[in-house]
């Protein structure tokens, strides 16, 4: 953790001395930024940290107040700064929320600035509308996961002879089996809502990119009620099959060990992961890492992002600060050094990541994402709240969570309550 | 944590609980010998008194009026006044969560107050026998009690997780068909809470009981005795019947417990599997503060406060009533 965290800064700092200095157009008063976000620990607060200290080199006063521990205590600090009528200069805010937001408390058009970065050009199309609700950009993407992302433990699949991870959901199953036969618990998993609805996304996805875009981003009824959206139920209800009966309400990573010892076969989970199976101590021989199944053969990316929202202020100081921080936030040499410390990937298309300093996994995933977007298979992530307002992805992922955990509860009507959690949330 | 999901319950037991607490404290003192004592003596009851009501009827009841009023209106993000009659409480009602949390509701409710009043009972019958280190076998059992429900829930977690738990150590030792993995069988999971719940708050009755058990007067006894009654019967006939107050008391806070239960639950199962373990408490944390929804999360919260009075209004008729029986016998 230590030595990507001192990278990152020696790239960012490296990067600064041959950065014009963005804080000397701003005029006479030195820019300031209040900031509201969760991060506060791990290779997170490391990265935050980080941009702050570039920040301040850029001559800015930095301000952050961390609110650790749930999203919801963040929001909620959010929603009385707002209600006192001192929201910060920018905040920690995604998905379909930065909308929902925006309604209730004025925001900074960024038009401008995005224009003059050319930043748009390089932004995945559905990722970019999130971040202009009314075709205004008062949201700027930080850092990019894909949430479709199969880890397979390195030791289990020599146990089973397996060289190469599954590319379609048949070869899964098949795979999944023969883990099953040989002993091992072919799906690590822990759990909790989240993870389970991920379970499912994963699967729809990986069967039709297409129907999931129709299904879960736009709420099409016929397809909700249509034949992938059951396939993906059913393939789901496999996962919960071969998942440890003994696991439930518990976080991924708990099970991590287990899943490298060999103990348990294959992990979906998002990029993150390989920051904390590094964080544990393992290192990148330990697991193989790629793109989840998908059916018909062209990479599809299902996407997870953090964002910042900018809020309206009327200090002169903090609205230079809003200025500086913008172009900062798309900046090349601030994204890299930001994924380099997370292990995400950066959310600029145009970015070069040979470098050595970048994994493996980061570079596959970018890839992946160029490609996705350009055969429009780059989707947005349901568990993650990427795809729909909080109050439906709650209501669907109630559903999802459920099927899980009862086997009693059939894939058709798996589909229909999803469908009708969809009517009733809407 | 729980204590934003549910700003009306808590403070309102407390003031609740208080009039009970003050009416000890305002018992008539020995007179003081000068004036002036006797006018503080007379004095310090209201100051004690009234300052924490004033505070509590302030914070009580303007932030429960407030938050009754939220619930008619469309509120999400931010509250919201304009007027949507029922719309929310109706949704509410509507909702799979909503049902399934106020099922478990009973089933952990009944099982958390009976479980605890039987065990508290005969631990204080127990320890009741003039038993060798009494005090430390109330302590042991007390402790519990000065464990929070996160941390009980947390342990509880690890000790039911059949993996690492219970299940896992039984089965080391050699019984290795042995199973108790309630903790992930969706039907089970929430007698879970109920275990819990009874560990923790049992030394709780077994400390009410016990002061109860040794108030009964020595006289009693030894009648009984006289007449012949065992240990048995003199229990049932004469203690238990003389404790009665008691056992109303038990009742009532444990099922106050039960109705505000979220913290144990939310470290414990989380909710889950799936929603298996879902408490009305749960579901107003998970509308106001994760779903954005303030309007329907206050309707939720405004049910929960009713499903309280039910609970408190016929212990304070009660205790009206038996004021008024003992007025009448002197």
């Amino acid at each position: 953790m230590f030595t990507i965290d001192r990278r990152g800064l020696v790239a960012g700092v490296a990067t600064l001395l041959a950065a014009p200095r963005l804080a000397r157009a701003q005029g006479s008063v030195k820019p300031r930024l209040t900031l509201i976000s969760q991060w506060s620990a791990g290779s997170d607060g490391a990265a935050i940290t980080s941009l702050g200290r570039v920040f301040e080199q850029e001559g800015g006063v930095w301000q952050h107040s961390p609110v650790p521990g749930f999203t919801t205590e963040m929001m909620n600090k959010l929603r009385a700064d707002i209600l006192a009528g001192n929201p910060p200069a920018a905040s920690q805010l995604k998905g379909p929320e930065i909308a929902a937001w925006s309604r209730i408390a004025p925001t900074v058009d960024l038009t401008e600035e995005v224009k003059a970065a050319g930043y748009e050009e390089v932004v995945a199309p559905d990722l970019a509308k999130l971040h202009k609700p009314q075709g205004k950009w008062i949201a700027l993407p930080l850092q990019i996961y894909r949430t479709n992302t199969l880890f397979a433990s390195s030791k289990a699949m020599a146990k089973v002879g397996a060289t190469e991870l599954p590319k379609t959901w048949e070869e899964f199953n098949t795979l999944a089996g023969k883990m099953k036969a040989a002993g091992i618990t072919p799906v690590a998993n822990g759990g909790i809502r989240w993870d389970d609805g991920m379970k499912f996304e994963i699967a729809l996805a990986g069967i039709s990119p297409a129907a999931y875009r129709k299904a879960i981003m736009e709420l099409d009824d016929d397809t909700l009620r249509g034949p992938e959206v059951l396939a993906a139920f059913q393939q789901l209800r496999r996962f919960a099959d071969w998942m440890d009966p003994a696991v439930a309400g518990q976080h991924y990573s708990v099970f991590l060990p287990r899943f490298i010892k060999g103990e348990m076969g294959m992990l979906m989970m998002g990029g993150w992961a390989q920051g904390v199976i590094r964080h544990n101590g393992f290192d990148a021989g330990d697991y193989m890492i790629g793109q989840a199944p998908v059916d018909n053969g062209k990479p599809c990316f299902v996407l997870n992002a953090d964002a910042f929202i900018f809020w309206r202020s009327k200090e002169p100081d903090l609205q230079a600060g809003q200025k500086l921080f913008a172009n900062l936030v798309m900046s090349k040499r601030v994204q890299e050094m930001y994924s380099k410390i997370t292990g995400s990937i950066p959310v600029r298309t145009d970015m070069d990541l040979s470098g050595e300093s970048w994994s493996e996994g980061q570079r596959e995933a970018s890839r992946s994402l160029n490609e996705s977007v350009r055969e429009n298979q780059a989707v947005l992530s349901l568990a993650h709240n990427m795809a729909q307002s909080n109050q439906l992805s709650a209501a669907m992922i109630d559903v999802l969570t459920e099927f899980v955990h009862n086997k009693s509860v059939t894939p058709e009507q798996g589909r229909q309550r999803l469908a009708e959690a969809v009517e009733s949330a809407r | 944590m729980g204590l934003e999901a549910e700003p009306l319950q808590r403070p309102a037991l407390g003031a609740a609980a208080m009039p009970a607490g003050a009416a000890t404290a305002a018992l008539p003192r020995p007179a003081g010998r000068a004036r002036w004592r006797g006018w503080i003596g007379r004095l310090a009851p209201h100051l004690v008194l009234w300052p924490p009501l004033l505070v509590s009827v302030l914070h009580v009841v303007s932030f429960t009026l407030y938050t009754t009023w939220i619930s008619f209106t469309p509120s999400t993000l931010l509250p919201e006044y304009d007027w949507i009659g029922v719309q929310n409480y109706v949704s509410v009602l509507n909702s799979r969560n909503w049902k399934i949390a106020y099922s478990n509701l009973v089933i952990y409710g009944c099982g958390f107050v009976l479980l605890t009043t039987a065990l508290g009972l005969l631990l204080a019958v127990l320890i009741d026998q003039r038993i060798r280190a009494e005090n430390l076998f109330r302590t042991i059992f007390l402790y519990p009690m000065a464990v929070s429900f996160v941390v009980t829930g947390t342990v509880w977690a690890w000790l039911l997780n059949p993996a690492v738990g219970i299940q896992h150590l039984v089965r080391g030792f050699g019984w290795e068909g042995f199973r108790f993995d309630w903790l992930v069988d969706r039907e089970m999971a929430i007698y879970t809470i109920v275990i819990a719940g009874v560990w923790q708050a049992s030394g709780f009755a077994m400390a009410l009981f016990l002061a109860g058990i040794r108030s009964v007067e020595a006289d009693l006894y030894k009648a009984a005795q006289i007449d012949g009654a065992g240990p048995w019967r003199i229990y049932w006939r004469v203690v238990l019947p003389c404790i009665g107050p008691i056992f109303i008391a038990v009742l009532v806070i444990l099922l106050q417990f039960a109705i505000k239960t979220f913290d144990l639950v939310r470290a414990l199962t989380g909710g889950g599997p799936g929603l298996a373990t879902q408490l009305p408490t749960l579901v107003v944390y998970d509308l106001m503060f994760q779903r954005g929804l303030l309007g329907r999360g206050a309707a939720a919260a405004v049910m929960l406060l009713l499903s309280l009075l039910v609970v408190l209004l016929p212990y304070f008729a009660y205790a009206r009533w038996r004021k008024r029986r003992e007025a009448r016998h002197g």
